[in-house]
């Protein structure tokens, strides 16, 4: 199946939070009541239970004028995600639209993918069982893959009313993006197309109006390499060298039991060797 | 095993302190070991069930890791002087130590071999104590980092489990050859029952860390066995 992705011209976003709403809406997430931050801002950051976050920025642009600039932010549906690579479980997937998504099911709550997504995305709920007893499962936003599925949008684009948001095939939002990208250039000299290399592009990509810091993004994101050096390394070669050290136990084993059969191989026989 | 031939004379060998610090390490360390297995790879997934859940298995392994930082204190606390000799010995090495794996090598596959001169630890259980020191090092000091990650660099906290993974990946290597060795390979048997009763069977003893056993005859602590038996050949 085609890859599909989100496309986000945020110079055309208002800022309504409409997004935010149908986010929770559609994915019944619960209210997480927030200490006022010094802005206009709801949450610092996505979390568990808010998986889509409208950020505002108070920015000063090259010419010394404020601008406010707004993002709405989610997880990116890496290409190469660093949260799928750490899964143990393989609870973190690719989906068949080549977004990114756990299963519930799956989730042990190790919170790997939380240690290692480049973008502070992913995140730990907590639920309680019937018995009482507390659990952990990863969550974030899931591109609403269960309205891909019946052939509908996301929550968050349908809802969005200025058209900052919109769903469709890999090449056809690129295009998209680039073309937007030459409209708004005289107006922002700085402005880029966020789909980073580093996790293999995305599957949420941003016309930005400033350079990806601005908005708190990292500039060059990536894997982290220690999750490659973990992942593609050490968890290979210490599954093998397992598998050696045994093979080379039972070699020994195997062979002192041919060559030191009635205990000879001690010169002074006084080792032990009676079974 | 069953029998030996051992004359059944028996030698102190290990104080009461390393007999619990030894178990104590072999325990929590097999403990730990168990309850990472789900959380290494899903081929464990199985084990969950047994261990009480995801939750489960990952409050057994942060109690068995503070258990699994004890031993070295209990060791210190109830025998300082056979820790300090220990601490000594892993830093001297000597010619005979490099004699004794070629000859060990040959030993371990059942060839003939000659016993090669060794204090009280051998040059096998020395290279074992200092990868196991360091592989320790390396699992507890990155454990913390996963265990609290909110108060480290996330840098810091993606690294540590790399590093788990290359102390343990060593760690279980050199304990496996370890367990090998004295439960399985018949020549070292009898440093298995040493380390759980504290006595070894004095020929033994003298067969495999003769230097160390001389010393304790001139102390007067452990008796003379050449006296009583005199037809050994020089090794
Ligand atoms: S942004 Fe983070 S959570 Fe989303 S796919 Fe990428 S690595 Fe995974
Ligand atoms: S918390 Fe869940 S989704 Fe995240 S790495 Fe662990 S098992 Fe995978
Ligand atoms: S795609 Fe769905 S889950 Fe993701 S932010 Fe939009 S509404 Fe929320």
């Amino acid at each position: 199946m085609a890859d599909y992705i989100k496309y986000v011209d945020v110079t055309k976003c208002d800022g309504c939070r409409a997004c935010m709403v149908a986010c929770k809406n559609w994915n019944d997430l619960p209210a997480e009541p927030e200490e006022f931050q010094g802005s206009v801002q709801s949450h610092a950051n996505v979390t568990a239970n808010t998986w889509n976050v409208l950020s505002f920025i108070e920015h000063e642009d090259s010419k010394g004028n404020l601008d406010y600039l707004f993002r709405h932010s989610s997880c990116f549906h890496c290409s190469d995600a660093a949260c799928v690579k750490v899964c143990p479980e393989e609870a973190m997937h690719y989906t068949d639209f080549g977004t990114v998504n756990v299963d519930s099911d799956k989730c042990v709550g190790c919170g790997y993918c939380e240690q290692n997504c480049p973008f502070d995305v992913v995140q730990l709920a907590t639920y309680k069982d019937k018995n009482g007893k507390e659990y952990k499962k990863a969550q974030k936003c899931t591109m609403c893959v269960d309205r891909i599925e019946e052939g509908m949008q996301p929550a968050c684009v349908t809802t969005c009313h200025t058209d900052a948001m919109e769903f469709g095939t890999k090449e056809e939002m690129i295009k998209k993006a680039e073309k937007r990208l030459s409209e708004i250039k005289d107006k922002y000299p700085n402005a880029m197309i966020y789909n980073p290399e580093g996790v293999g592009g995305t599957h949420t990509i941003y016309v930005l109006a400033e350079k990806p810091s601005v908005y708190g993004l990292p500039e060059k994101p990536k894997v982290p390499t220690s999750a490659v050096v973990w992942k593609d390394y050490a968890q290979p070669i210490g599954k093998m060298m397992l598998g050696a050290t045994s093979m080379a136990l039972v070699g020994a084993f195997v062979s002192s039991k041919l060559f030191n059969k009635e205990g000879k191989g001690h010169e002074e026989d006084g080792g032990g060797s009676h079974e | 095993m069953s029998k030996t031939q051992y004359s059944g004379v028996k030698v102190k060998r290990f104080s009461k302190g390393f007999v619990i610090a030894h178990a104590v390490n072999a325990i929590s360390f097999f403990a730990l070991y168990i309850t990472a297995l789900p959380m290494y790879t899903e081929w464990f997934d199985w084990l969950y069930p047994v261990l009480g859940g995801p939750e489960g298995a990952r409050l057994l392994h942060r109690i068995f890791a503070i258990a699994f930082i004890t031993p070295t204190f209990i060791w210190l606390i109830m025998d300082p002087k056979g820790f300090l000799r220990w601490g000594k010995e892993l830093v001297t090495w000597k010619k005979r130590d490099l004699q004794f794996f070629t000859e060990f090598v040959k030993e371990l596959f059942g060839f003939k071999f000659k016993h090669v001169k060794q204090t009280f630890f051998n040059a096998g259980e020395k290279i074992n104590s200092i990868i196991q020191i360091l592989t320790a090092i390396l699992i507890i000091g990155s454990g913390f980092p996963m265990w609290f990650p909110d108060l480290f660099p996330k840098a810091v906290v993606q690294w540590a489990y790399v590093a788990h993974n290359i102390g343990f990946g060593l760690a279980i290597a050199v304990v496996v050859g370890h367990i090998y060795l004295s439960v399985i390979h018949k020549n070292s048997r009898p440093g298995y029952t040493g380390v759980i009763t504290g006595e070894v069977p004095a020929e033994w003893a003298k067969d495999h860390y003769t230097e160390w056993y001389e010393e304790e005859v001139k102390k007067g602590n452990f008796p003379d066995l050449d006296k009583d038996k005199n037809k050994k050949k020089g090794a």
